[in-house]
């Protein structure tokens, strides 16, 4: 069938780059930071299968190590973000009333604010850095996952074995966690992993603009910022990192959609 | 529907007050002072001077004083003056807005012109050749980083090709050419960037206007014109198409922001002097009045946008039109 | 004896779901005389509607006619193109629905949908259309017909949408009518005013009635003729007489059995 084609297919692209991250040390021909002034801007060749940037580094290596950096601040972005979000949406869901229309409130408020803008501007006034890109995006990101938990919430309330639970007198938190969430957990969990593809695409978009993951620390992203001004000369420094972002874009994509159609 | 609208209307005043309490936060979250880093470029500045300045920003007053006033003067559209060349921030933006306002506009126009015929034409044979072919450019163009198809784009294009403009809003003896030519001339260059902002958009509203287009198509009334011998044409797009295009309009005002972001990458990679080409180089100069003028600018934009996508909705589905029972 | 105006014969109607295809008419056979009322009664997935539908060719993209011949007039409509189809469909063959809430578009007028049907099978301009359109609506007993023209289904109840339905089924004087268990949605007064309503036009009018039902109640008051239609197959058919009194097949004396429990026959 269709759907497990497609999950089939996103499962391997993504754990054949989870792989790579992992054993970057391993896999990786050169140092990523190593310069070699006699190789500037070499093509794709035998002795490097992506060819060489302006100052000579190799990019497959510097893929290899920015597939590392690139998913572990996505994956870790999106955890921010879920929990957040998971966080906020259960309270606003079991709680309603005032505390509901609080949490919603902020919800609206941020949803008005482009991502990008936001996150630009918090990166200019606390510089960029790994930890802060991460925290940031995460920050940016949770309001879908509060609305779907807090909607899940909601129908679930009603529903017997909770009621069965508060006759019994389990304090709310304990309701929250042991039976709300959990099975309100599906949607989030899909939203999860389509947020870590955007969330990657958010990283590679700053890194790209030089206030993201800085260099000599390879992102896929801060790999194409030499591709503005080697445009025609050097193709191989636009091609490699942008399939690399695209490809596994797709494979969460595809993940996302191979479980949704799964559900049903 | 009044009622509608002066109901969405009141809503917007917690909203509006909630933007400018979190871009205060987040003006704040510098852990110095932001009179520190102008003292930080000259060493040589006293003590009493700092003073001075920070007296002049209202730094030493309590952080809610310090909100109020900032709010008064924003309610008055006085931004303060940008970090880098103290001119008034308000300035900057407004003779750049009309440029970011052309692509953006131009933008929605061709998502409207080029995703709803996409989406309709998938819809009236789901699995079909053209669906899968659609889809799978959709899939592709929606996960690929804006950026980089527009360096790629720029690569086949400008450089290869050379059929269109590298970089810029004009050629170079742009004021010598007739009003014609200038239009022109704007248009070629705003090819590229109008085209690379679509992008991302496109594949999702063509997505959205197929699953909109099959729901409309299956509905029970659809029976009804078929029965009264209605031509094929006149089912699909007079009694199909009527419902299944109402949230586009929803849909076409929630895509601003995403919009607006994506400006900031573009309009640097193509040099076009639009508020997110501004607001990269306000970020890059740490210029923070400008900042902040454009994060707050950019809540509203997103607002209103909602708002007008709100009210249009209101306005063409008659059941939220006419509420009245007869 | 009055000519048959139409006929179905031995028809079957394949349904393909999910590559699987279930048969939901199995050969069924029936006609209609000219003038005449025809009941088609049975429980619901009987395949009663999907015959109805048949009949002009309005079936879903996932149904197929394996076999049969359906004739109007002497001709087989299932030979026909849809160029040709069309100009029977709400012209001479029209359909009333179940739920007119939901058979009616919620996007476009009344007026503009009463119209179509008008400018498209008799010429007229939009304003001779809306004109007729509300002659129509007087016809069907609604006040105000300027009004209602103007308005839209979800502005008007149950009764008065099924109502304007009619008078859009009958704007172009069919000679047959296909009513789809048209008043099952409808509370039981208003049921009663509709069915006198529907009788009275038909007897004005001078249509053939086929009126699809699960109602033997309903049977009882308009029937000459009644089908009894059990998993895609009739299996019994006579005067309203002879199945309401002696019926035969087993399927047939179950439904009887249960109107008479509740006192409705």
């Amino acid at each position: 069938m269709k759907n497990n084609k497609l999950l089939t297919i996103g499962v391997i692209i993504i754990s054949t780059f989870a792989l790579i991250a992992l054993f970057a040390g391993l896999i990786s021909p050169y140092d990523p930071s190593f310069i070699d002034q006699d190789n500037l801007l070499i093509k794709p060749s035998a002795k490097h299968w992506m060819g060489t940037d302006n100052l000579g580094r190799d990019i497959l290596s510097r893929i290899i190590y920015g597939a590392r950096i690139s998913l572990s601040i996505g994956l870790i972005a999106v955890g921010i973000a879920t929990l957040i979000g998971v966080l906020l949406g259960s309270i606003a869901g079991y709680y309603g009333g005032i505390i509901d229309g609080l949490i919603m409130r902020l919800v609206d408020i941020m949803l008005c604010f482009p991502t990008f803008f936001l996150i630009l501007a918090v990166v200019a006034i606390l510089e960029p850095s790994i930890y802060n890109i991460m925290i940031i995006i995460g920050l940016t990101g949770w309001m879908g996952t509060a609305r779907l938990i807090r909607a899940e919430i909601l129908s679930l309330k009603e529903r017997e074995f909770i009621q069965a639970s508060r006759a019994t007198g389990a304090s709310s938190g304990r309701i929250i966690l042991t039976h709300l969430v959990p099975n309100a957990i599906g949607p989030v969990v899909i939203n999860a992993i389509l947020g870590v593809a955007g969330a990657i695409l958010l990283e590679s978009s700053l890194s790209f603009l030089g206030l993201g993951v800085q260099p000599p620390t390879p992102s896929w992203g801060n790999i194409l910022i030499e591709s503005k001004s080697t445009l025609g000369v050097a193709w191989w420094i636009t091609v490699f990192p942008g399939l690399a972002i695209l490809i596994t874009i797709l494979g969460f994509n595809f993940i996302g959609e191979g479980i949704k159609k799964r559900i049903g | 529907m009044s009622h509608y609208i002066i109901k969405r209307l009141l809503g917007i005043i917690p909203l509006l007050l909630g933007i400018t309490i979190i871009s205060f936060v987040i003006i704040h979250l510098a852990p110095g002072k932001p009179t520190q880093l102008e003292m930080s470029l000259n060493p040589k500045v006293s003590y009493e001077a700092r003073l001075r300045l920070e007296k002049l920003y209202g730094l030493d007053q309590p952080l809610y004083l310090q909100y109020t006033n900032w709010l008064k003067r924003f309610a008055r559209l006085d931004f303060g003056p940008s970090l880098t060349d103290n001119r008034p921030v308000l300035d900057k933006i407004l003779e750049r807005i009309p440029v970011t306002l052309t692509i953006n506009i131009s933008s929605m126009l061709l998502i409207f012109l080029v995703a709803v015929p996409l989406g309709i034409r998938s819809a009236l044979n789901p699995e079909g050749a053209f669906d899968k072919i659609t889809t799978f450019f959709v899939f592709l163009f929606f996960a690929a980083p804006t950026f980089w198809l527009a360096l790629l784009l720029m690569n086949l294009f400008c450089i290869t090709l050379g059929w269109l403009p590298v970089s810029g809003l004009t050629s170079l003896d742009f004021e010598y050419f007739s009003p014609i030519r200038k239009a022109v001339d704007l248009a070629w260059h705003l090819t590229l960037p109008v085209f690379v902002s679509s992008i991302g958009s496109l594949a999702g509203i063509s997505r959205y206007m197929r699953s909109s287009m099959i729901e409309a198509l299956k509905q029970p009334f659809i029976y009804t014109a078929r029965a009264k011998g209605l031509p094929r044409n006149t089912v699909i797009y007079k009694h199909a198409l009527r419902n299944a295009i109402l949230p586009i309009a929803t849909i076409l005002g929630l895509s601003i922001p995403a919009l607006l972001g994506g400006s900031v990458i573009f309009e640097s990679i193509f040099a076009i002097p639009g508020i997110g080409r501004l607001f990269y180089e306000a970020v890059m100069t740490r210029d923070f009045n400008l900042i902040m003028a454009e994060v707050v600018l950019g809540a509203i934009l997103t607002m209103l946008g909602n708002l007008i996508a709100d009210i249009s909705y209101a306005y063409i589905d008659p059941r939220i039109r006419y509420r009245n029972e007869k | 004896m009055t000519p048959e105006i139409l006929e179905i014969i031995d028809l079957k109607v394949d349904f393909c779901l999910q590559g699987k295809i279930n048969q939901a008419v199995g050969g069924v056979s029936l006609f209609i005389r000219d003038h005449e009322t025809v009941v088609l009664a049975g429980e619901s997935g009987s395949g009663k509607t999907v015959t109805a539908l048949s009949i002009t060719g309005i079936l879903p993209p996932n149904a197929l006619i394996a076999q049969g011949k359906i004739l109007y007039r002497g001709q087989d409509l299932l030979t026909l193109e849809e160029d040709a189809l069309s100009r029977i469909r709400g012209n001479q063959i029209a359909y009333i629905f179940q739920e007119p809430g939901a058979y009616l578009n919620p996007v476009l007028s009344i007026g503009d949908q009463l119209s179509e049907t008008i400018i498209l099978h008799q010429g007229l301009t939009k304003e001779a259309a809306r004109e007729e359109a509300a002659e129509l609506l007087a016809l069907v007993k609604i006040r105000d017909p300027k009004d209602i023209i103007r308005s839209y289904p979800h502005q008007l109840s149950g009764g008065m949408n099924q109502r304007v339905f009619l008078a859009m089924a009958l704007a172009c004087k069919p000679r047959i009518l296909i009513a789809d268990e048209p008043t099952t949605s409808l509370d039981v007064t208003v049921e009663a005013k509709m069915l006198e309503l529907l009788m009275g036009l038909k007897k004005e009018i001078g249509f053939a009635l086929l009126f699809i039902t699960h109602n033997l109640s309903i049977a009882k008051k308009i029937a000459d003729r009644i089908y009894v239609m059990y998993r895609g197959k009739i299996v019994e058919e006579g005067d309203q007489d002879k199945i309401l009194t002696r019926p035969e097949h087993a399927h047939t004396k179950e439904l009887v059995a249960a109107f008479e429990k509740i006192g409705k026959l």
